[in-house]
This record gives structure tokens, C-alpha cells and sequence, in this order.
């Protein structure tokens, strides 16, 4: 066959014919009907409105689905680090696996995985690693906290029952970014079982989680770890993940807790152990902002309100942008101290180190001077000497007394030589260091000066390494004078500003004075005036903040000092002597305008040798001051105080100095103030002279008819308008038409009057200033489009892009606004960021948290919202959760999992019947969803929550027993069960009868009275009205006479109250090892259980035989009358059986004689003799009959069929006959007719 | 797990706290209420003002000592509804008003106050004012509805002379404003017989209207009768249109009355940035700044804005900036 290959035959191109002449047309125009549209216009066209609208409709919709809520974008600009939490079975590799990640990133080993680890994965992102334990509370803490949740699965065994629970608190919470990883999988043996095994595994979590998650395999172990190269597929997919933002988690601030410090004081603890302990937690903040002083939970302890809380540096920081691709060795940063890594930690008042091998060269260098510092602080141990020396100033700045004169005094010592302590640590005493310090000198060398003395210090305090007590103390006391010359400083440079200022006013009403210069001298002003809350402020906040650590350094508590570890070492140094300083300026904030006037004076009475040539100008200075207060104070001291005053109820305590003297601070203001009247009314007391023409030319402009902004003001814009149209070049003529002449600048100011000449001045045109006009037309030309852009340009935009916009813009309004604020002070308006590293610090933590710490188990401090720490009645919707096997009882306790909180409660189902009643169910029902009402925290409508019988120890069993939401919190609906009251008649007329039994006393009646009552066998009926006796009965009406055999019952509903349990799981105070053993509140069915006892029934609760004996009917009695009346057929007829006759009745029997009873044998005889002839003769007579009948039928049948040919015979000749006449009738005239 | 409660001397800015307790959920206690006074403990007009707040609220809970001096106030939940109520003479309705409107957005149902009382007095805001100020900014907040009105049904005070004294009051006050802006519009309203209440009386309301759709307002009305010396019709409304330059140069967005309603609205809003250009902060506004620290934690950022030397626009602006809480009506129920 192969040799006999047949050559195919070459394809013959048609030359002509219609093929040949399409194809030419369309080698020549093909390029034309290449749109199929031109080409078929008829495939296109629209066949079907209907189903075009239909695929429209379609598109949109899929469209539509594509889109979410737009949110304002609140992402922190450095995001804290991404919770990483790895959840599974145990033995299934959870810490292999955490270890082989932190390996991959940082090229640690890490042995025990013990609380969070966070590490710098890249140059964005950090992670905190934490491990999930199989304790179902760890479970429902850490989903609540997770943004990736590694979940590992031996896939050797398949899925496990934690996996699932897992999963469903996730769908409960809120879900965050879930991967499955599954490991085990070297214990296949067979390649097929493998990938088949994976495949279900891979399915069965789909159906979980998503179609298409992600699910990892881990093949085998090396050496007891993971595969290098999958391990680092692994920590690439964690480190480009994106996560959604999950509604609970971006509305509450939280902490997952890295760091925990006990700060009591050992010598409490030492006298009592079980006292309530202060302590201080770490961590990254996350979430959204969190207030100071605000209220947390910390899942598995209870409710807290923090006492302080502050930011610290950053102690797994991101790289400084760098234009590299990798981390570096320094960059690879691991953080965990609770499992003893992390290099140096950071306090406000202490830094810890810790030596892992290759962090301590570069560390030790940063820290040294700050560890130097807190050394010194912590060694500062005021005597009371000293104390005495510091607080003698702050006597008398504080006393009511205070006038000007002793102010000039005590001011007036600072001319001249000041003398310096200096702590000489050869001789072992302080020398005083006599300091010159020139008289009127110039104010700028005096700011030298001042920081040539801040210097100083600092040498000072670099020479006293060993830093002792008092040497702070000296230098406290120069430091004050410094202070106060600032002060001095910054009144003087006030005053000069305010004078210029005053001058530059005064000018103005002349004749305006060129802008510029306006502008440099503003700019001179803004840090000291306009902008009131700058320098003042904020030397006044530092005074604060050294006066509190002042205090604190008092009392003894080094830990209590409020200074950060960052703050400068000057402001370290001279913490006591501003306590005086911070007492000055709160007097200043009390009673704001008056004292802050007549400091002023008074130091400007102090520096009048050195300011003598400002001599007029001081009264007018004053003056301006006073107004100025008057009108713009300083606003931030003046409506929240001083700022870093710790509340309200603090006051009383930063009165106190040294812990000896109360200021008397005259309160006068104060207690004027708190009794007066309520009133949201403004009335100035100076009032403005509004008479004056002064006064109302300084409103003017807020009127259509001032002068506003260019391109703005109405004048304006009308000649703007009218130039629009009134301004034109002829093209034809090259005329140039003006509408109005413009030469003049400087008349803008007074446009109105001027505008009625301009018409008179059509006819001038100015060559020379065609250029500038055309410049002008141009730029109102440019102004007019863009406000026509602006008003139709947009039409692409839809609804939801308009709303992306504004999102967008919200958000950077939001990231704007506070950025170049200092932290300290931003933290003060907005909170704290999510991202920053916190401490918190919490003053009574039970002694337990503290005793029976675990790091294992997961720390949380969850922010509440502002009415969430309260407790009141929740109503919610709750669905049994079909894979838990029991239904739920009304009045069990139940633990929930409901925000950040754990708890017992006492739920109450109930369902809702047609009517709207809320009906009490004693159990839930098995399918649907049912309400509860509960005694719990206060949490927003719509939050998910879950709930348990036990989170004691592991079951077989899936222990989700419940999910719902909640739907309102107050107790809005009522729920009421079911109740019937039983009564029994004891009298009965026709159709009343008398009740008894039902009531106890005739109140209670008359509160039914008209209620309708009825029978078992269904006579209906109404409580008419209570009698006196018995107690409780009543009288009642029914549609029909009762028997007394009868039992009345009342149905009702009675309202049920929710028992007030509220009883938070408190897992985490149990002791380290039994924290899974929490119990709470059992149910009866336990308690019964645990106790051994049976539960006595009611005798007549329990099932007898029954026995019915026979029931006897009464005859049925008809009246006479009635019968009488009736037809016949209606009476009763008397159908007695008949009784025996009488004997008279009886008729006597018949003997027969001998010879008769022979003649009645013969009669006997011959009659059945002829009984037998006859009925022989009819039998003949029968079949002779029969045969005649058969005989005639045959005939009959003959005669049938006889005529039946006849007819036959008949109607063919008839037919003959008509076909004949009708074949003659066709064709014509009959010839035999 | 008490949350903790707020302490407060003395019965000024009564009505702030209770509003900002109730809204915040946190308790609060009053003590030293006029402890000093011969008349000591609450007035009249605040207990009735607990009553109208107990009315509007479920699950309250209010103990008052023996002699009034020291209120404790646990707040429930606000439930809103049909109410009815009768507020004390002492002061005009406007004092009741003011913390309704505060409350009014965050109810479980759509609130529906009928208030019997004063409706003018020289001390409060008048009903009036409240209806075209307050009401205009917070449609601005987005509080808008069908129902969102306040209606005056029957005056409190209301002319006694008739029309007449009317006229003598807006030709004084044209007088005086005409130097600014031509279109002024005053309407004279008087009610007369039973609608007009039980004393007479006149006043006069006067409301600017920004570009922007905000507005300003000032007002006066004449004393109480055998209260005082009477005032003329004149005097009035010269004086009134006076005090409505004063508002308009103290400017800003919102007029001073209202400052604290909007600041308000403010601290409750979403977790951004928000930013209001105020006038001279009142002492009525500062001491509500003060509260809302200590309830939501909410510190301003204030900054003084001063006019430019060449400007006219009155007096120094305040520019206040606050991160909202994101406050939710826990009150609403879910379907």
C-alpha cells in the first residue's frame, strides 16, 4: 500500500465565475466591510428589546455586584505589624512552623514560641507571629485579633474538629485572611492516595472558607524542619498578602500584648500577696485610634479603665527608606520578650537589655546615653531639704498675696552674678560655680545665652556620671531663674510684638501700609501670638509634664516619673524647681485674662531698666494685651487647662507640692462660676459701640455689597460679566470694541461709584495696555472654563465614583491635618495611631493575672466604645448551630462570645407568634432561628457573637453550640409565657355558674373581671364578677349550662423576666496549666448530675393505666305537651316487647277423636297426591311452552331475513333507477321520456 | 466592670452634662448644687427638665438627696417616641429645647416633643431662633428628614399692643441694618386671643442668612411684665439689630447659641478629621469643650484665625478641628 502512494491533486484556482469574482471583490475592497457591523448590519441589528434591556439589565447588575461601600481610607502611614495567627490541632506542627518562618525572615532560631513574635519581613511589613493552642478561649481571643490565619492541617489524618470550630468563630467575628497549610505530607506512601487525598482536603476547605482559597502543602520535614524552598514560598505569600478591613477590628482599638511589667511595689506585695497589682502591658497599637484614660477589656480577666497610657519608640522598627531590595543583616529585626528576644526594651522610665550575640554592638551605643539618664533619674531621691529649697519659690508665687512688688524683688535678684551648683565628685561636696551674667543686654544674646546655659547643664551632667541626688536639685534652682528669664524673654518679646503691632494699626488708619511689609512682620508675630497655642504652649506643657514627674519624684516612686526616655536631658534635669513654674501657669489658665494682665505688667515693671526706651509704649502694650486676651486668649490653655493635667478629679492632687503645702488657690472664679445660670447665651460685656461708624466699617466686608477675595466679590464679578459680553473685536473691520475701560488698578477699591464713568469713557483705548488686557481676558477666559469644566465635565462620574472622590478626600484631610504636629501633642487630639508601640497602664489587675501569667495564652486589650462598658438587656437572634447535637433550654447558662468579651448569661428564647407577642420557648427550635433575650454588655447592633455550653477542657464533639446577632439592647420586647388558671364550678344555674378555686382573693378577680374563660369540652364563657365567699370565686356566664363534672380554665400570658447573670470567663486568672479548666455557673441538669440527685416528680405528673368505667345515660324524656304536639312518625312509640297473654287470653288446645284423625291421615294423603299431579302437568306444560317459543323464533328469524333480501332487491332497483334518471339529467334532454 | 462615673460641682452647665452622659452612657454626679444658696438644691425648671430626660429615655436611673444638692444620674437608653410635656415657667422652652435637639438624632424613634411653656424670654434662646439656626445646621450634618421641623403652635408671649408696636420695631431696626445691605426682610408676626398665652409681651427675632447657607441670629424680647424697667419698642429693635452686627462680627460658621450643638455633631461623627470656623468661643462653648474631654475623650484643636489688616470682616475667627469618635445610635433597633 505504502509504494503505492497516491499523489494528491493541487488545488485549482477558479479564474472565473461567481466564486472567482468574490473573491476578487473582496481581495479589492475587503478592507472596507472588515467591521462585521458594515458588513451584516442585519446579525447586529436589535432583534428583541426586551432582551436587550434583559443583557443590559445583566451587565449592569454584574457590574453593580463588583462594587463595595466606598470607606474613608484610615490605614496609619506605618501600619502596625500584621497578626499572623497559627491555629490547629495538636501535633500537627504549629511551632515548626512558626520557628522555620522566623528562621526565613531573620535567620534566628527561636526555641520556645512563647506570646507574639514580631519580626521586619520586608520594607513594609512587619509580622507578629502568635500560636493558637487548642484551648477553645485562646481560639476565639486570637480570631478576634488575627489579620492572616495560617490554619494547619494534618493531612495524614484529615480534618479535625478544632478546624472546624476555627472556622466558624472566624465566620462569626468577622473573617480575616485565612490559608490552609497542610502538613504530614511524607506519611503518603502512595503518590495517588496523596494527590487524591489532597484534593478532598483542598475541596472540603473551599466549601469553607472560598472557592479558590489558598492552600499550602508542606511536603515533608528535613531535619526536623520544612522544606527551606517551601518555607520561603510560604513567607513570600504572607509578606504580598492584602487584607480587607474587618468592621469590628476598624472600629475599636486593640493591643495584642508582647510585654508585660508588674509595677507594684514589691514591699505591698511582700505584705500582701493577694492585693491588686499595677501593671504595665506592651504593644503595638491596632485598630483605630485609642484614647487616654478610655476603658478596655482584656478577654479572659474583665474590665478595666487604663491609667495612662503612652507612646514608646518603636522596638522592631521598618527600615529607613532605602533604595535596596533586601534587608540587611541590622534590618532583620525579631521582637519577643515574652520569649526572651528582642534585644533592648525600652520604658519610659527603664530600658532592659537583653545580649542576643548580634545585637549588641550596635544597640549599646544608642542606648548609652539614655540608660545613663534613666540611671540618673532613677537615683534622683529628693531629700526633704531640698525640697523645702525648691518649693520656698513656689510659696510665694503661689500665695494669694502676690503683688507686684515682690515679684520685682524676686526678680530683681537675678541681676548680677547667679551662682551655679556643681557636684565635685573628687571633694565629695558641691561648690557653687559663680556665673556672670551681663545687665541689659540685648534679648537675642540673652536666648544664647539661655541655650550657652542649657549647655552647661549638659556638661554638668555628663561630668557627674554617677549623678547624685542633689545635683539635679542645683541645678534645679538655675535652671529656675532660667526659666524665668525665659519668661521674661517671651514677655518682652510679646510686648514688642503687640506694640509694633499696635503701630502698625495705627498706621493703617492713615493710609494702607505696603503688603509686604505687613507680611514680614506677621510672620514675626505667628509663633508668639497668632497662633497662640505654639511656643507658649508648649513651654507650657513641658513645665506640666517636668512638674508631674517632679512629683512623682517626691514620693519615691522613680517608675511613676512621667518623662519619656526621648525627652531632652535638660528638661530631665530640672524637673523640681518647675513644679512652681507649672503651679504659675495654672493659676494663669484658671483665671485666665486678669492675673495673665497683671503678670504681664509686673514684669513689665521688672524690666524696666533694661527696656526703658519701651517706657510709653508698656501702657499701651498692656493694653493691646488686655484686649487681645479679651477677645482671642490663648484658646487651648484657656478650654482645657493646662494639658497634661491628669482630668479633672486630679486637681486636687497637683496642688500639692512636695507633698507637704496646698497651694490656696483662690477658686473664687471657679466657685463663681459653678452655681450660675445655665445659659447657651453669648452677651459680651463690652459690648462694641455698634453707634460708631468705626465699628461698622470693621464688618463691611461681610456683606454681598463689601469687598471680598478676588474672583469672588460681587462687584467684581458683575463688571466681570458685564466685560464678557461687552468686550469684543470686530474680525471684519479689525475694530476692537471695549466694553469698559480697565486701566486702573488701584480704583478696584472703589468700583461702584467709578462704574458710571467707565460707560462715559468707552472711547479710550490705551494701545499700551493691550498686551495686559489680552493677559487678562486670557486668564478670565481660563477662570470661565474651568468653572464650566467643573460644572459639566464630569459627566462620566457616576454616584459611586463621586462618592469614591469624597472618601478620597476625606482621607487626606485626615492624613493633613494632624502630620506636622508634634507626636506628643497630636496623640492628645486624635489619640493614639494605630501602628505606634504603647504601654498601658492598668492599677488594679487581680493578683492572679500576675501569679498565674502564661505567655502562652494570648493577652488582648480590646478598646470599648463609649457606652460599651455598660450592661443592660440584649435582644438578639440566635440560631443553634446545626452541628452541635442538643437543643439549648431556656434558663441554661450559656457562654458567649459576644465583642471582645467572654461571659456566662441566663438567655431567655422566645419566638415571635402572628400577633406580635413574643412567646417564651423552652427549647430552641432545631432548625430555625429563634430570639433570646439577655443580660450582657452593651454592644453595637449587627455584631456577631457565639455561643458555648462549656469552654472546660477538649470534647469529641463540635462545641459551637449557637450563632446569632444582635438586634437591639434594651428590653424593648417583653416575653411572656404561658399560663393557665384552673377553676371548677361549685354551683350552676341555667347558663351561670359559680367558679371556684381559680383566684385567691377578690382582687385578683376583679382584675379578670370580663375575661373569657372556657370548659375542657369547649363551652365558652366570660367572668362576670368576684363574690364574697369563698375567697377568689366568681361568677361566670357560658354559652351553655355546665355540668359539674366540668373544669373551667382561664388562659393568660405572663411576662418573664430575664435573670441578670453577667459573669465574664475569667480563663486567664486560672492557674498556668489548668487555664483550659474554667467552669462557670452549671446548669440543673449538671448540678443534679454532679450531686446525684433524682428528681422527685408530682404523683399527678405520672403516667397511670387509665381506666374508663361504663358510662350510664339517662333515658330521653319528651314532655307530654311536646308529644302531644308532634305528628306521629315524631312520637315516641311504645314499642314494648309483647309480654306473655293472659290466660283468659289463651285459647285451649284441640284433641282429635280416633276415627277423625284417620280421615284428616287420608286427606293428608290424597292432597299431596294432587299437589304432585299438578306440578308434574305444569312442568310439561312449561317445556311444550318453551319448545313453541323456539319454534317460533326460528320462523321469526326466516321471515327477518326474507324481507330483508326483498328490501335489498327493492332499493338496488331504486338505485339503478336514480343513477339512470340522474346520468340522463347530465346529459340532457331524456330521449326515452 | 462599673464603668466610671463622672463628678461635678455646682448646677451650672446642668443641661451639657446630663445631655453628654446620656449620649455617652458614662453616669454622672452632681453635687454642691447651689449648697451655698439660701435656696439650695435643684430649681424648678431642672427638675423638670429630669422629668422631660426621664420621659425621652428608658431605664434611667436619677436619685436626688433630701435637700436637691446632689443629683446622681445613671443614663439609660434613648427611646424617643410620642412626649408630652410641661416645662416650668422659669425658663422658656428654648432651655429644653436646646438638649432635645441634642438628643433628638440619636433615638430609637423618631422623637415628637409637644412642650407647653414660655416660648420668649429674654434669658434662652427663643423657639424661633432655635427653628432658623439650629435647625438649618444640622440639615448641614446630614439630620434631615420629613418630619424634622419645630413648630410653634401657640406663643408664650406674644404682643400684647397688637401690630402696631410691630412697626415701631422693624422701622428702629431697619435703621440701623439698612447701612449694610438693602433686602431686609422682617416679618411681624402677632398672635392674638388665646393663642397669644397669658402675658404680654414682644420681641424680635433677627437671622442672617451666609452665601453658604449659614445662618446668624440675635434676638431680644421685652421684660416679663412687672419685671424690671419695660423697654420700648424702639430701644429694642435698635438694640436688637446691634446685637446682630455683634454676631455677624464675631462670624464664623455658626452662630454663638449653636456653637456647642455643632461641636457636638462633631465629636459624634466618623472617626475623620472635621474642622469648623467658629467666632469668639462663648464661656457656655468652653466649658462644653471641657465636657466633651471628659465623656468622649475629644480634645479641638483650636487655632486662632486673625483677620487681614485690609479685611473687614470683623473680629478673630476660631478654626476648631477634632477626629470624630464614630459614635453609633446603640439605640436603634436592628431589622
Amino acid at each position: 500500500m505504502d509504494g503505492k502512494e497516491r499523489k494528491q491533486r493541487k488545488h485549482q484556482q477558479k479564474h472565473s465565475g461567481p466564486k472567482a469574482d468574490k473573491k476578487k471583490l473582496r481581495k479589492q475592497g475587503g478592507s472596507t466591510e472588515e467591521d462585521g457591523r458594515k458588513r451584516n448590519p442585519k446579525a447586529f441589528a436589535v432583534q428583541s428589546a426586551v432582551r436587550m434591556a434583559k443583557t443590559f439589565h445583566r451587565a449592569q447588575d454584574i457590574k453593580a455586584k463588583k462594587h463595595h461601600i466606598p470607606l474613608v481610607d484610615r490605614t496609619p502611614l506605618e501600619p502596625p505589624p500584621v497578626v499572623v495567627v497559627v491555629v490547629g490541632p495538636p501535633k500537627v506542627g504549629k511551632s515548626t512552623l512558626i520557628r522555620c518562618l522566623i528562621k526565613n525572615f531573620t535567620r534566628q532560631k527561636l526555641g520556645d514560641i512563647c506570646g507574639p513574635v514580631t519580626i521586619v519581613s520586608g520594607k513594609k511589613r512587619r509580622l507578629t507571629f502568635m500560636e493558637c493552642n487548642n484551648d477553645i478561649n485562646t481560639m476565639i481571643d486570637l480570631a478576634k485579633v488575627a489579620d492572616l490565619v495560617l490554619m494547619l492541617i494534618d493531612a495524614s489524618f484529615g480534618f479535625e474538629m478544632e478546624t472546624f470550630e476555627f472556622l466558624n468563630i472566624c465566620q462569626v467575628h468577622g473573617f480575616p485572611r485565612i490559608m490552609g497549610v497542610l502538613t504530614h505530607l511524607d506519611s503518603f506512601k502512595n503518590n495517588k492516595t496523596l494527590r487524591k487525598t489532597k484534593k478532598n482536603l483542598k475541596h472540603r476547605f473551599w466549601t469553607e472558607v472560598y472557592q479558590g482559597a489558598k492552600l499550602f502543602y508542606l511536603s515533608g520535614m528535613v531535619y526536623g524542619e520544612y522544606q527551606i524552598q517551601e518555607v520561603k514560598n510560604l513567607g513570600r505569600f504572607i509578606s504580598v498578602m492584602k487584607f480587607r478591613p474587618l468592621v469590628w477590628q476598624t472600629s475599636h482599638p486593640y493591643v495584642l500584648v508582647d510585654r508585660m511589667e508588674d509595677l507594684t511595689d514589691p514591699e505591698r506585695v511582700r505584705t500582701e500577696p493577694k492585693c491588686d497589682r499595677t501593671v504595665s502591658l506592651y504593644g503595638y497599637l491596632r485598630g483605630t485610634n485609642l484614647k487616654n484614660k478610655g476603658q478596655v477589656h482584656v478577654p479572659g480577666v474583665g474590665d478595666f479603665q487604663v491609667a495612662d497610657v503612652n507612646f514608646l519608640p518603636d522596638p522592631c522598627p521598618l527600615p529607613d527608606a532605602q533604595k535596596k531590595r533586601a534587608l540587611n543583616e541590622k534590618e532583620r529585626l525579631l521582637y519577643a520578650p515574652m520569649a526572651g528576644v528582642g534585644g533592648v526594651v525600652y520604658d519610659k522610665d527603664a530600658v532592659y537589655i537583653d545580649l542576643p550575640a548580634n545585637h549588641v554592638n550596635q544597640q549599646q551605643e544608642e542606648v548609652r546615653p539614655t540608660t545613663e539618664l534613666v540611671q540618673s533619674l532613677i537615683d534622683t531621691h529628693a531629700t526633704l531639704d531640698v525640697k523645702m529649697a525648691a518649693s520656698k519659690v513656689t510659696l510665694f508665687s503661689g500665695s494669694a498675696t502676690l503683688d507686684p512688688a515682690d515679684i520685682d524683688q524676686q526678680t530683681g535678684e537675678k541681676e548680677g552674678p547667679r551662682e551655679k551648683l556643681v557636684w565635685d565628685p573628687n571633694t565629695q561636696r558641691e561648690r557653687r560655680v559663680v556665673v556672670f551674667s551681663e545687665e541689659g543686654r540685648e534679648e537675642e544674646e540673652e536666648e544664647e545665652e539661655e541655650d550657652d546655659d542649657d549647655d552647661d547643664d549638659d556638661d554638668v551632667d555628663d561630668v557627674s556620671g554617677s549623678s547624685d541626688g542633689e545635683d539635679s536639685d542645683q541645678e534645679e534652682e538655675e535652671k529656675d531663674e532660667d526659666e524665668d528669664e525665659d519668661e521674661d524673654n517671651l514677655s518682652t518679646f510679646l510686648k514688642e510684638a503687640r506694640a509694633k503691632s499696635e503701630r502698625t494699626e495705627k498706621n493703617g488708619k492713615g493710609s494702607p501700609p505696603p503688603v509686604k511689609k505687613q507680611k514680614l512682620e506677621e510672620k514675626g508675630e505667628v509663633p508668639v501670638f497668632a497662633d497662640s497655642d505654639d511656643d507658649l504652649e508648649r513651654s507650657q506643657e513641658e513645665s506640666e509634664e517636668k512638674g508631674d514627674a517632679g512629683r512623682a519624684g517626691d514620693s519615691g516612686h522613680c517608675s511613676e516619673e512621667d518623662e519619656e526616655a526621648s525627652d531632652d536631658d535638660d528638661e530631665d534635669d530640672n524637673d523640681e524647681e518647675s513644679d512652681d513654674e507649672s503651679v504659675e501657669e495654672e493659676d494663669g489658665a484658671a483665671e485666665a485674662a486678669a492675673e495673665e494682665q497683671m503678670r504681664s505688667e509686673s514684669e513689665g515693671e521688672e524690666e524696666q531698666g533694661a527696656l526703658r526706651w519701651k517706657d510709653c509704649l508698656q501702657q499701651k502694650a498692656s493694653e493691646a494685651f488686655l484686649r487681645q486676651q479679651a477677645a482671642a486668649p490663648n484658646l487651648r490653655k484657656l478650654v482645657y487647662g493646662s494639658v497634661a493635667e491628669a482630668g479633672d478629679s486630679g486637681e486636687d492632687e497637683e496642688e500639692e507640692l512636695g507633698g507637704l503645702f496646698r497651694v490656696s488657690r483662690p477658686q473664687k472664679s471657679k466657685k463663681f462660676t459653678a452655681n450660675s445660670l445655665d445659659c447657651s447665651r453669648f452677651d459680651p460685656e463690652t459690648s462694641h459701640n455698634w453707634d460708631g461708624e468705626e465699628m461698622l466699617n470693621s464688618i463691611r466686608d461681610c456683606f454681598v455689597t463689601g469687598k471680598w477675595e478676588e474672583g469672588q466679590d460681587a462687584a467684581t464679578l458683575l463688571k466681570e460679566d458685564e466685560e464678557l459680553y461687552g468686550d469684543f473685536e470686530d474680525l471684519e473691520t479689525g475694530e476692537v470694541h471695549k466694553g469698559q475701560k480697565e486701566q486702573q488698578d488701584d480704583a478696584e477699591n472703589s468700583e461702584e461709584e467709578e462704574e458710571d464713568n467707565d460707560e462715559a469713557e468707552e472711547s479710550l483705548v490705551k494701545v499700551d495696555d493691550d498686551e495686559l488686557q489680552k493677559n487678562k481676558r486670557m486668564e478670565k477666559k481660563r477662570r470661565l472654563k474651568e468653572r464650566f469644566d467643573a460644572e459639566y465635565d464630569d459627566g462620566d462620574a457616576t454616584y459611586f465614583d463621586d462618592l469614591k472622590e469624597e472618601m478620597q478626600k476625606q482621607a487626606e484631610l485626615n492624613r493633613a491635618e494632624f502630620e506636622d504636629v508634634d507626636d506628643e501633642i497630636r496623640v492628645q487630639y486624635e489619640g493614639f495611631r494605630p501602628g505606634m508601640y504603647v504601654r498601658l497602664e492598668i492599677s488594679s489587675l487581680p493578683c492572679e493575672f500576675v501569679n498565674n501569667f502564661d505567655p502562652h495564652y494570648p493577652i488582648i486589650l480590646g478598646g470599648l466604645g463609649s457606652s460599651e462598658g455598660n450592661i443592660g438587656y440584649l435582644q438578639v437572634r440566635l440560631k443553634k448551630h446545626r452541628w452541635y447535637e442538643r437543643i439549648l433550654k431556656t434558663r441554661d447558662p450559656l457562654i458567649m462570645s459576644l465583642g471582645w468579651r467572654r461571659f456566662q448569661t441566663i438567655p431567655l428564647y422566645h419566638i415571635e407568634d402572628h400577633n406580635g407577642r413574643h412567646r417564651l420557648l423552652k427549647y430552641t427550635p432545631e432548625h430555625m432561628h429563634c430570639g433570646a433575650s439577655i443580660w450582657g454588655p452593651i454592644t453595637p447592633q449587627g455584631t456577631g457573637f457565639l455561643a458555648l455550653q462549656s469552654v472546660a477542657g477538649t470534647k469529641a464533639n463540635f462545641r459551637i453550640a449557637a450563632t446569632g446577632v444582635i438586634l437591639d439592647l434594651d428590653k424593648s420586647v417583653t416575653v411572656v409565657k404561658k399560663l393557665k388558671l384552673i377553676g371548677h364550678p361549685y354551683k350552676i344555674f341555667k347558663n351561670t355558674c359559680f367558679i371556684k378555686g381559680m383566684f385567691n382573693t377578690v382582687l385578683e378577680v376583679a382584675k379578670f373581671e370580663g375575661a373569657s374563660v372556657r370548659t375542657v369540652s369547649g363551652v365558652r364563657g366570660q367572668i362576670k364578677k368576684a363574690l364574697s365567699t369563698p375567697l377568689g370565686a366568681y361568677r361566670a356566664t357560658f354559652e351553655d349550662r355546665l355540668l359539674m363534672s366540668d373544669i373551667v380554665f382561664l388562659r393568660s400570658w405572663f411576662p418573664v423576666t430575664v435573670p441578670q447573670l453577667y459573669n465574664p470567663v475569667t480563663s486567664l486568672l486560672l492557674p498556668v496549666g489548668a487555664k483550659d479548666g474554667w467552669a462557670g455557673m452549671r446548669t440543673l441538669g449538671q448540678l443534679k448530675y454532679d450531686l446525684g440527685i433524682r428528681n422527685k416528680p408530682n404523683t399527678d405528673s405520672l403516667y397511670k393505666p387509665v381506666v374508663r368505667g361504663q358510662r350510664h345515660f339517662n333515658r330521653l324524656h319528651i314532655p307530654k305537651e311536646l308529644q302531644k304536639a308532634l305528628p306521629f312518625k315524631s312520637k315516641p312509640k311504645q314499642q314494648q316487647p309483647k309480654g306473655k297473654t293472659p290466660r283468659d287470653m289463651q285459647r285451649p288446645s284441640v284433641i282429635r277423636e280416633p276415627s277423625e284423625r284417620k280421615v284428616a291421615a287420608l286427606l293428608q294423603a290424597l292432597t299431596t297426591v294432587h299437589n304432585h299431579k299438578k306440578k308434574k302437568a305444569h312442568t310439561m306444560q312449561h317445556t311444550k311452552h318453551k319448545e313453541f317459543l323456539q319454534q317460533k323464533e326460528k320462523q321469526e328469524v326466516a321471515k327477518l331475513k326474507r324481507q330483508k333480501e326483498a328490501r335489498k332487491k327493492l332499493y338496488r332497483v331504486m338505485g339503478q333507477k336514480d343513477q339512470k334518471k340522474q346520468r340522463s339529467s347530465l346529459k340532457g334532454a331524456p330521449q326515452d321520456d | 466592670m462599673a464603668s466610671h462615673g463622672l463628678d461635678y460641682d455646682g448646677c451650672n452647665f446642668f443641661r451639657q452634662r446630663l445631655v453628654l452622659s446620656t449620649l455617652s452612657g458614662k453616669r454622672v454626679k452632681i453635687k454642691n448644687i447651689r449648697s451655698r444658696d439660701d435656696n439650695p438644691g435643684l430649681r424648678d425648671f431642672e427638675a423638670s427638665f429630669i422629668r422631660l430626660l426621664d420621659k425621652v429615655t428608658n431605664g434611667s436611673r436619677i436619685e436626688i438627696n433630701q435637700t436637691g444638692t446632689v443629683l446622681f444620674y445613671q443614663p439609660g437608653l434613648l427611646n424617643g417616641g410620642s412626649v408630652e410635656h410641661d416645662c416650668n415657667p422659669q425658663r422658656s422652652i428654648g432651655y429644653y429645647l436646646e438638649a432635645l435637639l441634642m438628643l433628638a438624632p440619636f433615638m430609637k424613634n423618631s422623637l415628637k416633643a409637644t412642650l407647653k411653656g414660655v416660648t420668649n424670654d429674654p434669658v434662652d434662646p427663643t423657639v424661633d431662633l432655635l427653628k432658623s439656626t439650629a435647625l438649618p445646621l444640622m440639615k448641614k450634618f446630614g439630620i434631615d428628614g420629613e418630619g424634622f421641623d419645630l413648630k410653634v403652635v401657640k406663643r408664650g408671649m406674644a404682643p400684647g399692643g397688637g401690630g402696631e408696636m410691630a412697626n415701631r420695631i422693624v422701622e428702629s431696626t431697619r435703621a440701623v441694618l439698612n447701612q449694610f445691605i438693602p433686602d431686609i426682610y422682617i416679618f411681624t408676626d402677632h398672635m392674638k386671643g388665646a393663642n397669644s398665652g397669658k402675658s404680654p409681651g414682644f420681641g424680635l427675632t433677627l437671622v442672617a442668612e451666609t452665601l453658604s447657607g449659614s445662618f446668624f441670629s440675635a434676638e431680644m424680647s421685652s421684660t416679663p411684665q412687672g419685671q424690671g424697667d419695660p423697654i420700648l419698642p424702639e430701644d429694642l429693635g435698635r438694640n436688637c439689630a446691634k446685637l446682630l452686627l455683634e454676631e455677624i462680627h464675631r462670624g464664623g460658621c455658626v452662630d454663638s447659641p449653636n456653637q456647642s450643638l455643632a461641636l457636638l455633631l462633631m465629636t459624634l461623627g466618623q472617626q475623620d478629621v472635621s474642622k469648623v470656623l467658629l467666632g469668639p468661643l462663648s464661656p457656655y462653648t468652653i466649658e462644653f469643650l471641657r465636657h466633651i474631654r471628659d465623656f468622649f475623650q475629644i480634645m479641638f484643636k483650636i487655632e486662632v484665625q486673625k483677620p487681614l489688616e485690609d479685611e473687614r470682616k470683623g473680629g478673630d475667627k476660631v478654626l476648631m478641628t477634632c477626629v470624630g469618635v464614630g459614635y453609633s445610635n446603640i439605640n436603634k433597633t436592628l431589622k
